[in-house]
């Protein structure tokens, strides 16, 4: 191994300024586009946040989960979880919630927040009856203060979540696996109704006339698939000269990619879902926003997202799933991590075919709107996005990893978790 | 194989520590026995790994399953909706891979439950309704505080004296003839 255990959290201040040097560029891009009046910049920087918002709610609800169930094999990788886990509050407070208070970028991104804004039929925003009908829940004030809700009861249950387990590796009382097991019981229902709603405000918002009650579920999946691909990345890389070197087992590896076997089908489960459901009952109100992901609403040809949407199910379903039935993918390391790879690029994929794609009006067309297309430079803007985030996540985790033990050590079923058997 | 061997089931051996009976395991298995089983009170782990047994062959036949269903789906929603009495609804398809597809996974799902649950009976081979080893008399006691590793006749090592030799040399206690 080249590099000691301990030497990889020295590392962290590098990744804090790549990060914030590459945000700094996506910011830039959003502030330019802002200017224009075009919301595609501002996006950007919802898209890269919401990629790592989602695969840290998904390692918020595995700790909570794991906690909950007992589970045997989870304390050593359970406790990289709780290192990552206060940048959720940090991407968010520098994503979603500047997005959302400053008017500018909030009236490019949630079309209904500017009564004034015009639709493709000449109307104004503000006489919708649809947003009139819905305007108890989309309304500035209520929006504005569930985004603050968001940020606070997460960094609330992150601060929770950890301190108890922190505490157990300096008092070795097993006294805290209770009481975590017990903030777990009341953290899973809670949570899941504030990343569904957080689903609702930063997805699905973006497009107030549509409505889907499995959002908040497949917003739900989707994070505990990226959760599990990072989770199986990062410790790939801390098993080979970090802190889970010869820790990490064949075992460990089998649990974690029958994880992502079960959540791969869950996610098509509740994907297709959603769209059987939108196709059968046939509501205009429903099927606009598929329709606007599949052709073009003059011509009828197949548009840019048909082949985004294909690559939803063959890219994202279809090959992680018929590779994750073999059982050496699931333990042997290289293969795992290659299907962790293509979850974590499909993840990426799939917020892109949910955020991305609106009717932009375009004065002189026969539906007087034009659907953003797939192919455009932002999408480099959105992978620097990505990129930039992510490093502030290694950040925090390497930060983290330097003050506090890596694996813990009093934890009750410490034992348990290292010499896990299939 | 001589003739005496037929009527013999194999040679029966019992050790009284889950750590004999696991390295005695590994002797028998690096000595290159293929038809040989161990019987102890609850699992021990690793001994997969200590007997040299293979990853189980029933998902293949899951996988089998779990193929024809699918296909049993397509044909079967094809041919009544779509062929034998073609019908629109909701002004869908006749066919198409949307509109039937929880009764192609739901075909999928049942058809691969079939394949898991027959493979295991062809694979263990059930049903059987006896068994040599009940009859012998220190079996009761391999589901209470005895471990017991069997080798069998049918294996090409299988020789009745060697085997009694080999199964000594392995620190097992009570060495018995299992008739067949």
């Amino acid at each position: 191994m080249s590099a000691t255990p301990a030497s990889l959290p020295a590392h962290w201040k590098k990744f804090l300024f790549a990060g914030l040097a590459a945000l700094a560029v996506v910011w830039f891009f959003a502030f330019q586009a802002a200017t224009h009046g075009d919301h595609r910049g501002p996006l950007s920087v919802i898209l890269g946040a919401l990629f790592w918002v989602a695969t840290l709610i998904g390692l918020l609800m595995l700790t909570m989960i794991t906690r909950v169930f007992d589970a045997g094999w989870a304390p050593v990788i359970r406790r990289t979880w709780e290192l990552a886990l206060p940048a959720l509050p940090i991407v968010l407070l520098l994503s979603v919630v500047p997005m959302a208070f400053i008017p500018k970028f909030r009236h490019l991104l949630w079309e209904w927040t500017n009564a004034e804004h015009l639709l493709p039929s000449g109307h104004a925003v503000g006489h919708d009856p649809i947003l009139q009908a819905k305007s108890w829940f989309l309304n500035e004030g209520f929006f504005l203060a569930r985004i603050a809700y968001y940020v606070v009861f997460f960094a609330v249950l992150v601060w929770a979540l950890r301190r108890g387990s922190f505490a157990q590796d300096t008092d070795r009382t097993a006294g805290h696996t209770h009481r975590l097991h017990a903030i777990s019981a009341a953290g899973i229902p809670l949570a899941a109704v504030s990343l569904t709603m957080l689903a609702f405000d930063c997805l699905m918002a973006l497009s107030y006339h549509w409505f889907s009650t499995m959002y908040g579920v497949w917003f739900f999946a989707l994070s505990i698939r990226l959760a599990l691909a990072f989770t199986v990345i990062a410790t790939y890389r801390l098993s080979n000269g970090g802190w889970l070197d010869g820790i990490l087992n064949q075992a460990h590896r089998h649990v974690l990619g029958c994880l992502m076997l079960a959540f791969t089908v869950f996610w098509a489960y509740i994907s297709f879902s959603q769209y059987f459901l939108i196709y059968t009952a046939n509501i205009p109100e429903e099927t606009f926003w598929y329709n606007i992901r599949e052709f073009d609403p003059v011509t009828g040809a197949k548009n840019q997202w048909w082949g985004v949407s294909l690559y939803l199910i063959f890219g994202f379903f279809l090959l992680p799933f018929l590779s994750l039935l073999f059982y050496r993918t699931k333990i042997v390391a290289g293969r795992l991590l290659a299907v962790a790879s293509i979850i974590f690029v499909g993840g990426l994929v799939d917020l892109w075919f949910n955020a991305v794609p609106r009717q932009i009006n375009a004065a002189g067309t026969p539906e007087g709107f034009v659907v953003s297309p797939f192919l455009t430079s932002y999408l480099a803007v959105d992978v620097l996005a990505v990129l930039g985030f992510g490093a502030l996540v290694v950040a925090v985790l390497l930060r983290a990893a330097g003050r506090h033990e890596t694996i813990p050590v009093h934890d009750p079923r410490i034992l348990e978790s290292i010499n896990y058997h299939e | 194989m001589n003739e005496r061997n037929e009527r013999i089931h194999g040679v029966a051996c019992t050790f009284r520590k889950a750590s004999d009976v696991y390295h005695a395991a590994e002797k028998v298995r690096d000595a290159g026995w293929k038809q040989w089983d161990v019987h102890t009170p609850f699992p021990i782990h690793g001994m997969d790994q200590a007997m040299g047994l293979p990853r189980s062959p029933v998902p293949r036949l899951t996988l089998l399953g779990g193929l024809t269903g699918f296909v049993t789906g397509c044909l079967l929603t094809w041919y009544t909706n779509s062929f034998d009495y073609p019908i629109v609804v909701g002004g869908k398809p006749f066919w198409s891979v949307i509109f039937p597809f929880p009764v192609l996974y739901e075909c999928t799902i049942l058809f691969a439950a079939f394949g898991t649950f027959f493979g295991q009976f062809i694979f263990n081979r059930l049903p059987r309704h006896h068994h040599p080893l009940f009859d012998h008399p220190q079996f009761a006691r391999v589901s209470d505080d005895t471990f017991m590793i069997v080798l069998e006749a049918t294996d090409p090592n299988f020789h009745v004296d060697e085997s009694r030799n080999f199964l000594q040399s392995l620190g097992g206690q009570e060495i018995t003839i299992v008739r067949d």
